[in-house]
Protein backbone atom coordinates (compact mmCIF):
# COMPACT_ATOMS: atom_id res chain seq x y z
CA UNK A 1 0.00 0.00 0.00
CA UNK A 2 1.65 3.40 -1.22
CA UNK A 3 1.66 5.98 2.03
CA UNK A 4 -1.07 8.78 1.74
CA UNK A 5 1.46 11.30 0.62
CA UNK A 6 2.48 9.51 -1.86
CA UNK A 7 -0.85 9.20 -3.39
CA UNK A 8 -1.55 12.97 -3.03
CA UNK A 9 1.40 13.42 -4.71
CA UNK A 10 0.20 11.09 -7.77
CA UNK A 11 -3.12 12.49 -7.80
CA UNK A 12 -1.44 16.14 -7.91
CA UNK A 13 0.22 14.80 -11.08
CA UNK A 14 -2.51 13.39 -12.83
CA UNK A 15 -4.23 16.49 -12.05
CA UNK A 16 -1.22 18.46 -13.75
CA UNK A 17 -0.88 16.46 -17.17
CA UNK A 18 -5.14 17.13 -17.10
CA UNK A 19 -4.59 21.04 -17.09
CA UNK A 20 -1.88 20.53 -19.89
CA UNK A 21 -4.37 18.12 -22.09
CA UNK A 22 -6.96 20.36 -22.14
CA UNK A 23 -5.08 23.41 -22.47
CA UNK A 24 -3.83 21.50 -25.60
CA UNK A 25 -7.42 20.50 -26.73
CA UNK A 26 -8.27 24.18 -26.48
CA UNK A 27 -5.67 25.05 -28.37
CA UNK A 28 -6.06 22.53 -31.21
CA UNK A 29 -9.69 23.39 -31.17
CA UNK A 30 -8.60 27.27 -32.20
CA UNK A 31 -6.01 26.02 -35.16
CA UNK A 32 -8.76 23.70 -36.22
CA UNK A 33 -11.13 26.54 -36.59
CA UNK A 34 -8.76 28.73 -38.57
CA UNK A 35 -7.52 25.31 -41.15
CA UNK A 36 -11.01 25.04 -41.72
CA UNK A 37 -11.64 28.64 -42.59
CA UNK A 38 -8.45 28.60 -44.84
CA UNK A 39 -9.80 24.94 -46.77
CA UNK A 40 -13.67 26.97 -47.31
CA UNK A 41 -11.70 30.03 -48.72
CA UNK A 42 -9.56 28.02 -50.57
CA UNK A 43 -12.52 26.37 -52.30
CA UNK A 44 -13.94 29.20 -54.93
CA UNK A 45 -10.63 29.94 -56.49
CA UNK A 46 -10.02 25.88 -57.32
CA UNK A 47 -13.20 25.66 -58.53
CA UNK A 48 -13.01 28.87 -61.12
CA UNK A 49 -9.93 27.47 -62.13
CA UNK A 50 -10.76 23.96 -62.97
CA UNK A 51 -14.10 25.32 -64.98
CA UNK A 52 -12.16 27.85 -66.82
CA UNK A 53 -9.20 24.81 -67.60
CA UNK A 54 -12.56 22.48 -68.83
CA UNK A 55 -14.04 25.40 -70.49
CA UNK A 56 -10.82 25.72 -72.37
CA UNK A 57 -9.09 22.17 -73.31
CA UNK A 58 -12.99 21.51 -74.46
CA UNK A 59 -13.45 24.85 -76.81
CA UNK A 60 -9.55 23.99 -77.96
CA UNK A 61 -9.67 20.56 -77.52
CA UNK A 62 -6.31 20.78 -76.08
CA UNK A 63 -3.72 17.23 -76.28
CA UNK A 64 -1.42 17.96 -72.90
CA UNK A 65 1.45 15.84 -72.01
CA UNK A 66 0.31 16.76 -68.58
CA UNK A 67 -3.17 15.31 -69.04
CA UNK A 68 -3.85 11.66 -68.45
CA UNK A 69 -2.84 8.97 -71.82
CA UNK A 70 -5.46 7.09 -72.16
CA UNK A 71 -3.40 3.99 -72.60
CA UNK A 72 -3.17 3.16 -69.74
CA UNK A 73 0.25 2.26 -69.50
CA UNK A 74 1.68 1.30 -65.73
CA UNK A 75 3.71 3.54 -64.52
CA UNK A 76 7.22 2.50 -63.77
CA UNK A 77 8.76 5.84 -61.82
CA UNK A 78 6.78 6.88 -58.93
CA UNK A 79 7.15 10.10 -56.67
CA UNK A 80 5.17 9.98 -53.56
CA UNK A 81 4.66 12.95 -51.66
CA UNK A 82 4.09 11.95 -47.58
CA UNK A 83 2.42 14.41 -45.17
CA UNK A 84 2.44 13.94 -41.93
CA UNK A 85 3.22 16.87 -39.23
CA UNK A 86 5.42 18.10 -36.77
CA UNK A 87 4.69 17.49 -33.58
CA UNK A 88 2.87 14.14 -32.24
CA UNK A 89 0.25 13.46 -29.49
CA UNK A 90 -2.33 13.46 -32.20
CA UNK A 91 -3.34 9.93 -31.95
CA UNK A 92 -2.84 7.74 -34.64
CA UNK A 93 -2.87 10.46 -37.36
CA UNK A 94 0.86 10.46 -38.09
CA UNK A 95 1.33 7.01 -37.49
CA UNK A 96 -1.20 5.72 -39.80
CA UNK A 97 0.25 7.26 -42.59
CA UNK A 98 3.47 6.13 -41.67
CA UNK A 99 2.88 2.23 -41.21
CA UNK A 100 0.52 2.13 -44.41
CA UNK A 101 3.29 3.92 -46.83
CA UNK A 102 5.99 1.55 -45.33
CA UNK A 103 3.30 -1.51 -46.37
CA UNK A 104 2.84 0.03 -49.74
CA UNK A 105 6.94 0.02 -50.25
CA UNK A 106 7.24 -3.51 -49.07
CA UNK A 107 4.39 -4.66 -51.59
CA UNK A 108 4.92 -2.81 -54.61
CA UNK A 109 8.54 -2.81 -54.90
CA UNK A 110 8.46 -5.10 -57.44
CA UNK A 111 5.84 -3.05 -59.48
CA UNK A 112 7.83 -0.27 -59.52
CA UNK A 113 11.66 0.68 -61.00
CA UNK A 114 11.95 3.66 -59.25
CA UNK A 115 9.78 4.98 -56.49
CA UNK A 116 11.04 8.72 -54.37
CA UNK A 117 9.61 10.09 -51.72
CA UNK A 118 9.16 13.41 -50.34
CA UNK A 119 8.62 14.10 -46.73
CA UNK A 120 6.22 16.84 -45.23
CA UNK A 121 6.76 16.82 -42.14
CA UNK A 122 9.16 15.74 -39.06
CA UNK A 123 7.29 12.74 -37.89
CA UNK A 124 7.33 10.75 -41.39
CA UNK A 125 10.64 12.10 -42.49
CA UNK A 126 12.05 10.56 -38.68
CA UNK A 127 9.66 7.31 -39.22
CA UNK A 128 11.62 6.92 -42.48
CA UNK A 129 15.05 7.80 -41.84
CA UNK A 130 15.41 5.36 -39.17
CA UNK A 131 14.05 2.69 -41.80
CA UNK A 132 16.63 3.77 -44.57
CA UNK A 133 14.36 5.12 -46.66
CA UNK A 134 16.20 7.67 -48.71
CA UNK A 135 14.19 11.16 -49.05
CA UNK A 136 14.22 12.49 -52.06
CA UNK A 137 13.41 15.85 -50.27
CA UNK A 138 12.69 16.96 -46.83
CA UNK A 139 10.24 19.67 -45.68
CA UNK A 140 10.33 20.46 -41.66
CA UNK A 141 8.92 23.20 -39.40
CA UNK A 142 5.79 24.18 -41.40
CA UNK A 143 3.92 23.65 -37.89
CA UNK A 144 2.47 27.45 -38.49
CA UNK A 145 1.03 28.15 -41.03
CA UNK A 146 1.30 26.04 -44.55
CA UNK A 147 1.17 28.82 -47.11
CA UNK A 148 0.50 28.48 -50.78
CA UNK A 149 3.44 29.67 -51.65
CA UNK A 150 4.93 27.12 -50.33
CA UNK A 151 3.05 24.35 -52.28
CA UNK A 152 3.74 26.17 -55.26
CA UNK A 153 7.50 25.63 -54.87
CA UNK A 154 6.83 21.65 -54.21
CA UNK A 155 4.97 21.55 -57.16
CA UNK A 156 7.30 23.41 -59.45
CA UNK A 157 9.61 20.97 -58.30
CA UNK A 158 7.38 17.82 -59.11
CA UNK A 159 6.25 19.35 -62.54
CA UNK A 160 9.64 19.62 -63.74
CA UNK A 161 10.83 16.26 -63.07
CA UNK A 162 7.52 14.66 -64.06
CA UNK A 163 7.97 16.69 -67.36
CA UNK A 164 11.16 15.73 -68.40
CA UNK A 165 10.21 12.19 -68.07
CA UNK A 166 11.88 11.39 -64.43
CA UNK A 167 8.65 9.89 -62.97
CA UNK A 168 5.82 9.26 -64.87
CA UNK A 169 3.02 9.54 -61.98
CA UNK A 170 3.14 11.48 -59.05
CA UNK A 171 0.91 10.41 -56.10
CA UNK A 172 0.02 12.49 -52.44
CA UNK A 173 -0.35 9.97 -49.54
CA UNK A 174 -1.98 12.22 -46.35
CA UNK A 175 -4.28 12.38 -43.94
CA UNK A 176 -7.91 13.82 -45.27
CA UNK A 177 -10.02 16.07 -43.38
CA UNK A 178 -13.91 14.51 -43.04
CA UNK A 179 -14.79 15.74 -39.89
CA UNK A 180 -13.91 16.62 -36.34
CA UNK A 181 -13.72 13.13 -35.41
CA UNK A 182 -12.48 11.45 -38.15
CA UNK A 183 -9.57 11.62 -40.54
CA UNK A 184 -9.12 9.32 -43.94
CA UNK A 185 -6.20 8.39 -45.27
CA UNK A 186 -5.76 9.24 -48.97
CA UNK A 187 -4.06 8.40 -51.41
CA UNK A 188 -4.21 10.88 -54.54
CA UNK A 189 -2.81 10.80 -57.77
CA UNK A 190 -1.79 14.22 -58.85
CA UNK A 191 0.03 13.59 -62.10
CA UNK A 192 -0.92 12.89 -64.73
CA UNK A 193 -3.78 14.91 -64.37
CA UNK A 194 -6.72 13.10 -65.06
CA UNK A 195 -9.30 15.36 -67.13
CA UNK A 196 -12.29 12.48 -67.09
CA UNK A 197 -12.20 12.37 -63.02
CA UNK A 198 -15.62 13.66 -60.88
CA UNK A 199 -13.89 16.87 -60.74
CA UNK A 200 -13.16 18.15 -63.72
CA UNK A 201 -16.72 16.30 -65.21
CA UNK A 202 -18.54 18.70 -62.62
CA UNK A 203 -16.66 21.84 -63.26
CA UNK A 204 -18.05 20.78 -67.34
CA UNK A 205 -21.50 21.46 -66.68
CA UNK A 206 -21.39 25.05 -67.94
CA UNK A 207 -24.72 26.80 -67.73
CA UNK A 208 -23.69 29.15 -70.67
CA UNK A 209 -22.36 27.50 -74.22
CA UNK A 210 -18.97 28.49 -74.49
CA UNK A 211 -18.32 30.68 -77.70
CA UNK A 212 -15.73 29.02 -79.89
CA UNK A 213 -14.46 32.12 -80.70
CA UNK A 214 -12.58 32.58 -77.59
CA UNK A 215 -9.74 35.52 -77.96
CA UNK A 216 -7.31 34.16 -76.24
CA UNK A 217 -4.11 36.54 -74.84
CA UNK A 218 -1.60 35.20 -75.36
CA UNK A 219 -2.23 31.78 -77.21
CA UNK A 220 -4.37 29.29 -75.87
CA UNK A 221 -1.24 26.79 -75.68
CA UNK A 222 0.36 29.06 -73.54
CA UNK A 223 -2.64 29.63 -71.07
CA UNK A 224 -3.34 26.55 -70.60
CA UNK A 225 0.38 25.82 -69.55
CA UNK A 226 0.22 28.14 -66.98
CA UNK A 227 -3.10 27.40 -65.54
CA UNK A 228 -2.53 23.61 -65.38
CA UNK A 229 0.78 24.51 -63.44
CA UNK A 230 -1.80 26.55 -61.23
CA UNK A 231 -4.20 23.56 -60.87
CA UNK A 232 -1.15 21.39 -60.41
CA UNK A 233 0.19 23.78 -57.54
CA UNK A 234 -3.87 24.10 -56.29
CA UNK A 235 -4.40 20.30 -55.60
CA UNK A 236 -1.07 20.09 -53.85
CA UNK A 237 -1.95 23.36 -51.68
CA UNK A 238 -5.30 21.61 -50.59
CA UNK A 239 -3.99 17.92 -49.73
CA UNK A 240 -1.54 20.07 -47.67
CA UNK A 241 -4.57 22.19 -45.81
CA UNK A 242 -6.95 19.25 -45.60
CA UNK A 243 -3.66 17.39 -44.07
CA UNK A 244 -2.62 20.22 -41.30
CA UNK A 245 -6.70 20.82 -40.87
CA UNK A 246 -7.17 16.96 -40.07
CA UNK A 247 -4.12 17.05 -37.91
CA UNK A 248 -5.51 19.57 -35.62
CA UNK A 249 -8.81 18.05 -35.33
CA UNK A 250 -6.75 14.49 -34.61
CA UNK A 251 -4.98 16.19 -31.82
CA UNK A 252 -8.27 17.68 -30.67
CA UNK A 253 -9.90 14.32 -30.25
CA UNK A 254 -6.48 13.03 -28.62
CA UNK A 255 -6.33 15.97 -26.12
CA UNK A 256 -9.99 15.11 -25.09
CA UNK A 257 -10.09 11.72 -24.56
CA UNK A 258 -6.91 12.65 -22.57
CA UNK A 259 -8.53 15.02 -20.06
CA UNK A 260 -11.45 12.51 -20.15
CA UNK A 261 -9.02 9.61 -19.29
CA UNK A 262 -7.07 11.75 -16.52
CA UNK A 263 -10.53 12.93 -15.00
CA UNK A 264 -11.02 9.07 -14.68
CA UNK A 265 -7.96 8.14 -13.13
CA UNK A 266 -8.35 11.32 -10.56
CA UNK A 267 -11.81 9.80 -9.23
CA UNK A 268 -10.44 6.51 -8.74
CA UNK A 269 -7.42 7.10 -7.11
CA UNK A 270 -9.49 9.77 -5.23
CA UNK A 271 -11.66 6.70 -3.80
CA UNK A 272 -9.30 4.84 -3.11
CA UNK A 273 -7.05 7.66 -1.28
CA UNK A 274 -9.86 8.13 1.11
CA UNK A 275 -10.16 4.73 1.64
CA UNK A 276 -6.96 4.24 3.06
CA UNK A 277 -7.20 7.89 5.06
CA UNK A 278 -10.46 6.55 6.68
CA UNK A 279 -8.67 3.16 7.41
CA UNK A 280 -5.94 4.79 9.07
CA UNK A 281 -8.43 6.98 10.95
CA UNK A 282 -10.72 3.82 11.59
CA UNK A 283 -6.84 1.98 13.00
CA UNK A 284 -5.66 4.81 15.24
CA UNK A 285 -9.33 5.07 16.79
CA UNK A 286 -9.40 1.40 17.62
CA UNK A 287 -5.94 2.02 18.96
CA UNK A 288 -6.71 4.90 21.25
CA UNK A 289 -10.20 3.03 22.43
CA UNK A 290 -8.13 -0.35 23.04
CA UNK A 291 -5.15 1.48 25.02
CA UNK A 292 -8.17 3.45 27.42
CA UNK A 293 -9.65 0.12 27.77
CA UNK A 294 -6.30 -1.79 28.77
CA UNK A 295 -5.61 1.40 31.21
CA UNK A 296 -9.34 1.22 32.62
CA UNK A 297 -9.60 -2.68 33.28
CA UNK A 298 -6.10 -2.61 35.44
CA UNK B 1 -26.46 41.68 -65.22
CA UNK B 2 -22.68 41.78 -65.05
CA UNK B 3 -21.04 39.78 -61.87
CA UNK B 4 -17.80 39.98 -61.20
CA UNK B 5 -15.79 37.03 -59.29
CA UNK B 6 -12.30 37.90 -57.56
CA UNK B 7 -10.36 35.18 -55.53
CA UNK B 8 -7.28 34.05 -54.67
CA UNK B 9 -6.43 30.97 -53.40
CA UNK B 10 -6.20 32.20 -49.72
CA UNK B 11 -9.63 33.94 -49.93
CA UNK B 12 -12.55 35.57 -51.61
CA UNK B 13 -12.32 39.08 -52.34
CA UNK B 14 -15.93 39.39 -54.28
CA UNK B 15 -18.05 36.86 -55.64
CA UNK B 16 -20.57 37.14 -58.12
CA UNK B 17 -21.01 41.06 -57.24
CA UNK B 18 -22.58 42.97 -59.89
CA UNK B 19 -20.55 45.73 -61.51
CA UNK B 20 -20.64 48.11 -64.01
CA UNK B 21 -17.30 47.48 -65.33
CA UNK B 22 -13.81 46.79 -64.55
CA UNK B 23 -10.53 47.56 -65.93
CA UNK B 24 -8.03 44.95 -65.14
CA UNK B 25 -3.75 44.98 -66.09
CA UNK B 26 -3.92 42.45 -68.79
CA UNK B 27 -1.11 40.66 -70.83
CA UNK B 28 -0.76 43.54 -72.92
CA UNK B 29 -1.87 46.39 -71.21
CA UNK B 30 -4.97 47.77 -69.24
CA UNK B 31 -8.01 46.54 -70.29
CA UNK B 32 -11.41 47.88 -69.71
CA UNK B 33 -14.07 45.44 -69.87
CA UNK B 34 -17.77 46.12 -70.10
CA UNK B 35 -20.99 44.58 -70.12
CA UNK B 36 -21.24 42.80 -73.71
CA UNK B 37 -17.78 42.27 -73.89
CA UNK B 38 -16.28 39.16 -76.27
CA UNK B 39 -15.61 36.30 -74.70
CA UNK B 40 -11.85 36.29 -73.88
CA UNK B 41 -9.52 34.53 -71.71
CA UNK B 42 -5.86 36.32 -70.78
CA UNK B 43 -3.55 36.06 -68.24
CA UNK B 44 -3.19 39.20 -65.97
CA UNK B 45 0.25 40.81 -64.98
CA UNK B 46 0.51 42.42 -61.20
CA UNK B 47 -0.95 45.88 -61.09
CA UNK B 48 -4.21 47.37 -59.95
CA UNK B 49 -7.64 46.15 -61.16
CA UNK B 50 -10.30 48.93 -60.52
CA UNK B 51 -13.61 47.91 -60.30
CA UNK B 52 -17.16 50.22 -60.47
CA UNK B 53 -19.94 48.27 -58.94
CA UNK B 54 -23.54 48.38 -60.01
CA UNK B 55 -24.82 52.07 -59.40
CA UNK B 56 -21.83 53.61 -57.92
CA UNK B 57 -19.77 56.52 -59.98
CA UNK B 58 -16.52 55.76 -58.33
CA UNK B 59 -14.08 52.98 -58.89
CA UNK B 60 -12.93 51.37 -56.17
CA UNK B 61 -9.33 49.80 -56.79
CA UNK B 62 -7.19 46.68 -55.59
CA UNK B 63 -3.87 45.51 -55.79
CA UNK B 64 -3.15 42.54 -57.95
CA UNK B 65 -0.46 40.27 -58.60
CA UNK B 66 -0.35 37.39 -61.80
CA UNK B 67 -3.56 35.70 -62.07
CA UNK B 68 -6.16 34.93 -65.13
CA UNK B 69 -9.35 36.88 -66.28
CA UNK B 70 -11.75 35.07 -68.05
CA UNK B 71 -14.45 36.87 -69.97
CA UNK B 72 -17.89 35.52 -70.60
CA UNK B 73 -21.43 36.39 -71.55
CA UNK B 74 -22.41 36.26 -67.93
CA UNK B 75 -19.54 38.12 -66.35
CA UNK B 76 -15.86 38.20 -65.22
CA UNK B 77 -13.96 35.53 -63.26
CA UNK B 78 -10.54 36.88 -62.13
CA UNK B 79 -8.47 34.53 -60.22
CA UNK B 80 -5.12 36.17 -58.68
CA UNK B 81 -2.18 34.91 -57.12
CA UNK B 82 -2.54 37.87 -54.38
CA UNK B 83 -5.58 40.51 -54.31
CA UNK B 84 -5.93 43.47 -51.27
CA UNK B 85 -8.09 46.03 -51.08
CA UNK B 86 -6.12 49.31 -50.29
CA UNK B 87 -6.81 49.48 -46.92
CA UNK B 88 -5.36 45.81 -46.37
CA UNK B 89 -2.33 46.45 -47.70
CA UNK B 90 1.04 47.45 -45.32
CA UNK B 91 2.47 50.73 -47.14
CA UNK B 92 6.00 50.53 -45.19
CA UNK B 93 6.60 46.77 -46.08
CA UNK B 94 5.70 47.00 -49.54
CA UNK B 95 8.17 50.19 -49.43
CA UNK B 96 10.83 48.30 -47.63
CA UNK B 97 10.68 45.42 -49.99
CA UNK B 98 10.88 47.67 -52.85
CA UNK B 99 14.29 48.27 -51.18
CA UNK B 100 15.71 44.98 -51.08
CA UNK B 101 14.30 44.12 -54.22
CA UNK B 102 16.17 47.08 -55.54
CA UNK B 103 19.19 45.88 -54.16
CA UNK B 104 19.05 42.87 -55.28
CA UNK B 105 18.78 43.33 -58.82
CA UNK B 106 21.33 45.66 -58.62
CA UNK B 107 23.58 43.20 -57.53
CA UNK B 108 25.91 41.66 -60.39
CA UNK B 109 25.74 37.55 -60.78
CA UNK B 110 21.85 37.13 -60.40
CA UNK B 111 20.87 34.03 -61.92
CA UNK B 112 18.25 34.79 -64.55
CA UNK B 113 15.45 32.93 -62.56
CA UNK B 114 16.55 35.13 -59.40
CA UNK B 115 15.98 37.90 -61.77
CA UNK B 116 12.79 37.45 -63.23
CA UNK B 117 11.66 36.34 -59.67
CA UNK B 118 12.80 39.95 -58.31
CA UNK B 119 11.48 41.79 -61.35
CA UNK B 120 8.12 40.05 -60.67
CA UNK B 121 8.18 40.77 -56.91
CA UNK B 122 9.24 44.35 -57.70
CA UNK B 123 6.10 45.27 -60.05
CA UNK B 124 3.80 43.39 -57.08
CA UNK B 125 5.11 45.79 -54.84
CA UNK B 126 4.86 48.86 -57.06
CA UNK B 127 1.42 47.20 -57.80
CA UNK B 128 0.78 47.79 -53.80
CA UNK B 129 1.70 51.02 -53.67
CA UNK B 130 0.28 52.27 -56.82
CA UNK B 131 -2.99 51.26 -55.35
CA UNK B 132 -2.94 52.95 -51.86
CA UNK B 133 -2.53 56.57 -54.16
Amino acid sequence: MPSLRDMRARIQSVKNTQQITRAMKMVSAAKLRRAQEQIVSMRPYAQRLLQIISDVALTQRMEHPLFMNNNEAVSKKALFIVMTSDRGLCGGFNSSVCRFTENFINENRSKYEKMDFIFIGKKGADYFRRRKVQAKRVMLNLAREISYVMAEDLAQTCMTEFSTGDYDEVKLIYNEFKSVISQKLTVEKLLPIDLSKGALADAGDVKFPFSKDLIFEPSPREIIDELLVQHFAMQVYRGLSESVAAEHAARMTAMENATKNAKEMISKMTLVYNKVRQASITKELIEICSGAEAVNSV
Amino acid sequence: MFLLTLVTPQKKLLTDVEIEEVIVPAYLGQLNILPGHAPLMTTLRAGQLKVRLKGESTFKSAAISWGYCEVNPKGINVLADTAEWPEEIDKKRAEDQIKIVNERLQKAGLSPDDYTLSQMKLQKEMARLETLE
